[in-house]
């Protein structure tokens, strides 16, 4: 029997008897949720969810929300609506004909390039409902004076702060949090989009450049200028490979034993709990080969509805309007992927001027390594992560960055093709 | 994981030995209907799931693949690595566990602090295993600001703290990982071997000295021979199946970038599959379980062998003098490196949210500001209560079907008594991620998965096997007199199994805490088969993504999920070695 043959009659047997006992997954007057949020977030979104004329439940599911997705669906009781944070799921559920296409409703306005992510065959399979601004460094303007415009600026600093650094113990220039595979992976496609342009990025998002071309060993060997200076991170690379997103920031608010860290937006949540003092952080932008060059990656979360589900599409369409994220605007922290909703409703000044800057960028390119397949995507210890924490390590216990260079895109080259095949 | 008994094995690994139960009384009538619940569950939920992997590591897409699947798994990075690290797991703890819980046995046995030494042994054995993760985390922090063992190392290194050798960097961490599994079940083997000393005849040990023997004689002729061998067998056999629980210590500890250096083949199944059934991961499954299985009824009949002839229960009489000194200093030096870690998880929990994140537990005056914010969370109380409920009603259930299924399983003899034992065994030890794909197909036919239903369904199935053996085991024990009196008198099947039930509450008691602690201790059946409610486990290792910024309130929220647990055990310890030894010693 093939495996297509007896899930049908999995299903139809669980048809059967799920009307028997109720029908506890899908039933009519409420609709299901599976976030991948936890904590704060969760509890800002149920906040949101709660203006939703039919009562919402949600459901916390975090990172591995794929194999909890594909586990309900292999069940056949996925829920209603799931929010996901890669793209590259989205394509992969509607191809395998899990997901309901949705109708967003006209005051849904997301970035060019954004859109487009969501879409197979023409059809229209979820909405963007946040966002996250991943091009950003974060400093104490007392501990930098000029925040770097270029590449190289960047580089020449950092070397000028680790001089420093190794001889009175200042500071180190720079705080990463390398535990994290999500941190490298940003780093990464900042680079990578600067060096090679949209057109070869968003071509090897798609699986269709070679990531042993020279557009990602050159971006690669930006990183491991930077990366390679000696007493660039605090307590060095090793320490850094053990330090989590968090504690990075923490070593920037807190202790002061770094100048500058990059990431996303929402560090400012971090950075608000650990501050000493009453110093604000400021930042800028990650900065390109020339003073124009200004990468933009954003990252953010897709909201898809399940095949035969109404309340779901129903759910869907009301996240996409313009007011339905009042509540969490009004809360902080959040940035709207909806170009539709004013600049000034974000309370934040920084959010303010982040969703300005969405506005203003010519290119937006959405987080490469959630778009790409399989487990290629990466996780702690898998993939995409993996690979750069490896180069990482590589670059700053003194491999050649020739040797580690061409290792990587190596690596990343049989990664992309094993998640080709598997699919 | 699978469902490691925590002292059953003691029990169920006696029992396919000698077939000592020469009273056949056929079970009546109903003996299909009894086993009926038992057999639908574990044919469901156990044996189909494992056929189903077994047919998806040769097929693909319902096409037949031969060994492709198995090749490539092995083809991929790291597997063969992960399959050594498995095997060297299942090798080397055993071996460190089994001498330590010996030496600690006959360190605390006779002094008069021995009873403070085995209590602060045995609280790590009720521990979650996500709290052990929790606590050796902690413990092992990098930076010597936090962590302990950072700052001893680097101490002793002579080493600046930043240069201090890393114990979660890559190339200690998997013997930090194994240090914490030793840490929680070196207290295991002791009550085992305690156990097992307690029972050996006093006058043995005088007859050999009787006989002009020395120390050594006594330890090789009165001890060793007729009994630590085979207690050596079955706690090393007991460790090794547990070494499958690393899953929970490894996804707790590692912090991503070394997780691949940890990885063993629990976690590496997890990795590729997920809660679904993938060709590679049911390839690396298939290896698995066969590992598991062979291993496990390699080391039954081994034990089987080494199984010396009954005993008659002997009265323990101390005429052994207290141990020396430096034995004493041992026991002491063990329960302080065995106190350490359980004082960073105690006092972190005691730090304010925010300092526990930047400063030194042992710097600061304790709050309870940590405990004060987790026991603000409404999802810590959900998490509590919806763990609790999941327990009672698991452990009831657990009860309910394995009792019925022990009372006609409790007459066979012979062949058929062995067949049973082992196939129940080897279903206790199936390790779940490798099924998790199929049972979601199960539960997703009549009830659902993904709903609290599915999710206890999962928790008895995984419990019913090994609850059926110990109760199976000590029914089996009931005096043929008693039994004989009984039946002559006309009794009826129900009033019979009222009697054993009365005769064997010891047992029972052992079954239902074991069962109890084990669902409310778990993380792997709650993350592979989530409900809408998080159970405890999962909870407190979701909030580990961050450690570093959650450690105080994660600390809290570990130490308050320990509370019941510990006190279970510590309350009930006596009756559990007692309710699962009882089989044996008899």
């Amino acid at each position: 029997m093939t495996a297509l043959r007896r899930r049908t009659l999995l299903r139809a047997a669980a048809a059967g008897t799920t009307v028997a006992v109720a029908g506890c997954a899908r039933d009519a007057s409420s609709v299901q949720a599976a976030v991948v949020w936890n904590g704060d977030e969760l509890a800002r979104f149920r906040a949101v969810v709660a203006n939703f004329p039919a009562p919402v439940r949600v459901i916390g599911v975090g990172n591995d929300i794929d194999s909890f997705l594909a586990a309900r669906q292999s069940a056949g009781t996925s829920p209603d609506v799931a929010v996901l944070s890669r793209p590259g799921l989205v394509v992969e559920y509607a191809e395998r004909g899990w997901l309901s296409s949705v109708t967003p409703t006209t005051s849904y306005a997301p970035p060019a390039g954004l859109a487009d992510l969501l879409t197979v065959d023409g059809q229209r399979y979820g909405v963007w409902i946040k966002a996250a601004h991943k091009s950003l460094f974060w400093y104490f303007p007392s501990l930098l004076e000029e925040p770097p415009k270029t590449w190289d600026q960047l580089v020449s600093q950092t070397r000028r702060l680790a001089a420093r650094h190794r001889a009175d113990g200042g500071p180190a220039p720079l705080a990463v949090g390398a535990a994290d595979g999500w941190v490298l992976t940003d780093w990464f496609e900042n680079a990578l989009l600067d060096v090679a342009g949209a057109g070869v990025y968003d071509a090897l998002a798609r699986g269709e450049a070679d990531w042993q071309g020279q557009p990602v060993q050159y971006a690669l060997d930006r990183l491991a200028e930077l990366w390679s200076v000696d007493g660039a991170f605090p307590d060095g690379g090793r320490r850094a490979l053990l330090t989590q997103f968090e504690e990075s920031v923490i070593q920037v608010v807190h202790h002061r034993s770094a100048v500058m860290v990059f990431e996303a937006d929402f560090v400012d949540a971090a950075a608000a709990r650990f501050r000493r003092g009453d110093e604000q952080l400021s930042t800028f932008r990650f900065p390109g080969a020339r003073h124009a060059d200004k990468p933009l990656i954003v990252g953010g979360d897709v909201a898809v509805a399940f095949a035969g589900s109404a309340g779901g599409v129903e759910l869907v369409h009301w996240l996409s309007k313009r007011t339905a994220f009042g509540p969490w605007l009004e809360a902080g922290g959040y940035l709207s992927p909806n170009l539709d909703v004013p600049v000034e409703s974000h309370r934040d000044p920084l959010r303010r001027r982040l969703a300005e800057e969405l506005r203003a960028a010519d290119t937006v390119q959405f987080d490469l390594s959630d778009r790409l397949p399989g487990t290629f995507t990466g996780t702690d210890g898998v993939g995409i992560w993996r690979i750069m924490q490896d180069f990482f390590m590589e670059v700053t216990d003194g491999t050649a960055a020739r040797y580690a260079v061409s290792r990587t895109t190596r690596a990343l080259a049989a990664a992309a093709r094993a998640a080709r095949r598997r699919r | 994981m699978s469902r490691v008994p925590l002292l059953g094995e003691l029990a169920v690994l006696d029992d396919v030995g000698a077939p000592r139960r020469g009273r056949a009384y056929p079970a009546e009538g109903a003996t299909w209907a009894l086993l009926a619940p038992a057999v639908l569950l574990l044919g469901a939920l156990l044996a189909w799931p494992v056929l189903r992997t077994v047919q998806a590591s040769v097929t693909s897409d319902g096409r037949w693949v031969g060994a492709e699947h198995y090749r490539a798994a092995f083809a991929a990075d790291g597997t063969g690595a992960v399959v050594l690290r498995t095997v060297l797991w299942a090798l080397l703890v055993p071996a460190v566990v089994t001498v330590l819980g010996y030496l600690l046995a006959v360190a605390s046995r006779r002094s008069q602090e021995g009873w403070l030494v085995r209590l602060i042994l045995v609280v790590p054995i009720a521990l979650p295993l996500v709290v052990t993760g929790v606590t050796f985390r902690l413990f092992y922090d990098p930076d010597p600001e936090r962590g302990l063992a950072t700052l001893v190392l680097a101490r002793l290194t002579g080493r600046a703290a930043e240069q201090a050798p890393q114990l979660l960097g890559p190339e200690l961490v998997t013997v930090a990982v194994m240090s914490a599994f030793v840490w929680a079940w070196a207290g295991l083997a002791m009550l085992v071997f305690r156990a097992a000393l307690d029972t050996v005849p006093a006058d043995l040990a005088d007859a050999v000295r009787a006989f002009g023997g020395s120390r050594r004689d006594v330890l090789w002729d009165a001890q060793w021979r007729p009994l630590l061998l085979r207690t050596v067998a079955v706690v090393f056999a007991l460790v090794a199946v547990g070494t499958s629980r690393t899953f929970d210590l490894i996804l707790v500890m590692t912090p991503g970038s070394v997780r691949d250096e940890a990885a063993v083949l629990a976690l590496r199944i997890w990795q590729t599959s997920g809660a679904t059934t993938t060709g590679e991961g049911a390839a690396l499954g298939v290896i698995w379980l066969v590992a598991v299985t062979v291993g496990m009824l390699g080391a039954a009949l081994f034990i089987r062998q080494a199984w010396p002839l009954p005993q008659p229960p002997a009265v323990p009489a101390p005429v052994a003098p207290p141990p020396r000194r430096l034995v004493r200093l041992f026991a002491a030096g063990a329960a302080v490196a065995w106190l350490l870690p359980l004082a960073a998880l105690v006092f972190t929990s005691l730090q304010h949210p925010d300092r526990a994140a930047v400063e030194a537990w042992w710097s600061r005056h304790p709050t309870i500001e940590s405990y004060a914010a987790v026991l603000d969370n409404p999802e810590l109380w959900r998490s509590f209560r919806f763990t609790l409920m999941l327990a009672t009603v698991v452990t009831v259930a657990v009860l309910i079907v394995a009792l019925l299924a022990a009372y006609p399983l409790a007459w066979l003899t012979g062949p058929p008594a062995l067949a049973i034992g082992l196939a129940l065994l080897a279903m206790a030890v199936v390790p779940v991620q490798v099924i998790a794909g199929p049972i979601h197909e199960v539960l997703g036919m009549g009830f659902s998965s993904g709903t609290v239903q599915g999710l206890a369904l999962v928790h008895i199935a995984l419990g019913v096997p090994f609850a059926v053996l110990v109760l199976r085991n000590a029914f089996a024990d009931l005096p043929a007199d008693r039994i004989r009196a009984a039946r002559l008198s006309g009794w009826h099947w129900w009033s019979m199994l009222r009697l054993l039930v009365q005769h064997n509450h010891r047992a029972l008691l052992a079954v239902a805490v074991l069962e109890f602690v084990q669902v409310w201790n778990d993380l792997v059946v709650g993350l592979l088969f989530s409900a809408p409610a998080a159970p405890l486990g999962l909870f407190l290792q979701s909030q580990t993504r961050e450690f570093v910024t959650s450690s105080g309130t994660l600390a809290a929220g570990s130490v308050l999920a320990s509370i019941l647990p510990v006190l279970m055990v510590l309350l009930a310890s006596r009756q559990i070695v007692a309710g699962l030894v009882a089989g044996g010693v008899r």
